[in-house]
């Protein structure tokens, strides 16, 4: 109890939010233009997991709930913003929009189903989504089959001058879209919906005796998170230029998921944290193997070895995550004192 | 009518593949409490080691009794080395509930990235024992063959022999008492730790012959990105969930269900459901009897 009568005391105003939010873009503004293409394009690759990671973080870490299909609904989102784009040739923007509401319209569906299911039985069914969708698209041909679709978001404007390359635009797009999602899911997560998630996932119990009604709150946890896979699946298509059912891969809601856990499930704060390794980690090992002259095989697989060692001793170790952690130890040191 | 029959056949045996994964899930679900979705990795890496047996000896079945014994020894490490400190460890907080799911996924991951180091990426073969082509009646010729005929026999032997070992040894009784109630089973001088390593080695074993069967039962070739793999997990947890999750012979009836269905589908409907049929069965059984077929009400939430 302690615990969060110091926090309501130390939470920022909205408008000092508002205002951190728009000083990061700043920076994020200046890094842009310091960096070579390879770092803008990893920063674009950044944005992308940081806002499905947030989808997850929403989902497990708000309400409970574990999602393995999250890389099926990024694929819904994804294929929403590529047509919506080739067939009314909307402007960028109003695709991702589209992105939005189609994922989020799907994961209200899987919400209503998974409501009925707890544990390991949610997780084998969206893990089951997760191989069995994709697939679909190669059923219709107005989806591209194996080829998939492109989705070109289009060359950076003029005024912008000629030195602007594309993947800075891409990482601008992308920024500014991570950067207004996670202003907005703060300030879910402090709303009565957040206080709601966070009852129940306190005690289903005691949150239905306080008046919740638990199956809403859980069906409303999966629309929203859906909506920002939705978002990350349009950025993720805009990064590489098309949707297929390759780009979609049961590994990428693995990652996301492995992103969420390093990140830590139960806050926002370390969102970035797990976005980063995710990208940095395979390059970091890839140049420590390519160093000690170790063979393709080693450097194709260590990371991934990697990955899933950190993963499970995440799980083990740091179950909450690394923010987490520090702020219980740094709680029990002031009780200590 | 002849389709029909083979149809029929095809999906029995490819049934009776998902019921051995689907066996080897739901034992180590009694022993611990968890469902270990690195299993399809665990079956894969002991198809390799029965195909490095092979390299020295001339028998399938010789090399099918290493797989077994080698996936029972890994699935024993992984259950001392991983789940009994995973389950001391996070027996609270947020993310409690799913820690066990999320650090198999991890496991799984490390699993294919050591095979792949080892055995490389490309095909390998493992030649089925016995002949795959067809019995032929008059002039028509089954799609069943020697090799499917002893797959049947195996499942068939495999579920047997573990009812046996559950339902009447000691070891089965301590088996059923350590998953009933861990404390109470220790009080009563059961060696609750000892019981559950072996619980996952019986699943190893069990997952390894669904490896080997799975090559056999095809042209006897896979690698380690096989997506026929990552189906097997898929459809032996369908499989499991169908029976109820809870009894061995509710995962056979689950996985040939499942297989029966699917094949069914695949004749009749169209042949690209493949990916879409089981999760659609999957969803239909959880919506109508969400407690499996042989499973208790309010078994589904433990």
């Amino acid at each position: 109890m302690r615990k969060s009568s110091k926090k309501h005391s130390t939470q920022l105003s909205n408008k000092v939010r508002l205002l951190i939010f728009i000083v990061l873009g700043f920076l994020i503004y200046l890094l842009s233009n310091n960096v070579d293409e390879l770092r803008v394009y990893q920063g674009a690759q950044v944005a992308f997991y940081v806002v499905g990671i947030a989808s997850i973080i929403l989902l497990t870490g708000y309400s409970g709930q574990v999602s393995l299909g999250q890389g099926a609904l990024l694929g819904v989102g994804g294929y929403a913003a590529a047509l919506s784009h080739l067939n009314w040739k909307l402007p960028i923007p109003l695709t991702f929009a589209v992105a939005i509401l189609a994922a989020a319209g799907a994961g209200a569906l899987l919400g209503i189903a998974a409501a009925r299911l707890s544990g390991p039985y949610l997780a084998g069914a969206t893990l089951a989504l997760a191989v069995g969708l994709p697939s679909i698209a190669n059923q219709f041909t107005a989806l591209g089959g194996e080829q998939g679709l492109f989705f070109d978001v289009g060359f950076p404007p003029e005024s912008l001058g000629e030195e602007f390359t594309q993947y800075k635009w891409f990482f601008w797009i992308a920024s500014l879209a991570t950067l207004i999602a996670i202003f907005w899911l703060q300030n879910v997560m402090r709303s009565r919906y957040g206080r709601t998630w966070k009852a129940i996932r306190g005690s289903e119990v005691a949150a239905e005796l306080a008046g919740v009604n638990i199956a809403r709150a859980k069906v409303l946890a999966f629309t929203l998170s859906a909506g920002l896979a939705g978002l990350a699946g349009a950025l993720l298509a805009m990064t590489i230029g098309t949707v297929s059912p390759s780009a979609f891969p049961l590994a990428l809601s693995f990652s996301l998921l492995t992103g969420a856990v390093l990140s830590g499930v139960t806050t926002l704060g370390g969102v970035m944290i797990g976005a980063v390794t995710l990208v940095a980690l395979p390059e970091i090992v890839g140049t420590i193997v390519n160093r000690a002259g170790a063979s393709e095989a080693v450097a194709t697989n260590l990371p991934h070895i990697v990955m899933g060692t950190l993963l499970i001793l995440t799980v083990v170790f740091v179950p909450n995550g690394p923010v987490e952690q520090m702020r219980s130890r740094r709680v029990k040191k002031e009780k200590s004192l | 009518m002849f389709q029909l029959i083979n149809t029929l056949l095809i999906g029995i045996t490819s049934g009776a593949i998902y019921a051995l994964m689907a066996l080897s899930i739901v034992l180590v679900w009694r022993s611990t409490r968890v469902i270990n979705f690195a299993q399809a990795g665990q079956a894969l890496t002991s198809t390799f080691i029965g195909f490095q047996t092979l390299k020295y000896v001339d028998s399938f079945w010789i090399a099918l009794l290493v797989a077994m014994i080698g996936g029972a020894i890994i699935s024993a490490l992984i259950e001392i080395s991983l789940m009994r400190v995973l389950l001391k460890h996070s027996s609270s907080g947020a993310i409690a509930g799913v820690a066990p799911i999320i650090a198999t996924l991890g496991l799984l991951e490390v699993i294919q990235a050591v095979i792949t180091l080892i055995w490389g990426g490309a095909d390998s073969i493992i030649t089925p024992p016995l002949s795959n082509t067809g019995f032929t009646i008059g002039t028509n010729t089954l799609v069943f063959s020697p090799m499917k005929l002893a797959i049947i026999g195996i499942v068939a032997a495999l579920l047997i022999l573990l009812s046996l070992i559950v339902q009447k040894t000691s070891i089965g009784l301590s088996l059923r008492a350590a998953a009933f109630s861990p404390e109470l089973a220790r009080l009563a001088g059961v060696r609750v730790d000892a019981v559950r390593t072996m619980g996952w080695a019986l699943s190893g074993a069990t997952g390894a012959v669904a490896g080997l069967l799975l090559v056999a039962n095809g042209n006897g070739s896979f690698s380690t990105a096989s997506i026929e793999f990552s189906l097997l997990l898929i459809s032996g947890f369908i499989a499991a969930v169908i029976g109820g999750l809870e009894s061995l012979l509710g995962a056979v009836i689950g996985g040939l269900a499942l297989g029966i269905i699917t094949a069914f589908v695949l004749m009749y409907i169209s042949d690209s459901l493949f990916f879409i049929a089981p999760f659609v069965i999957l969803l239909l059984v959880l919506f109508i009897r969400p407690q499996g077929i042989l499973g208790k009400k309010g078994g589904r939430r433990a």
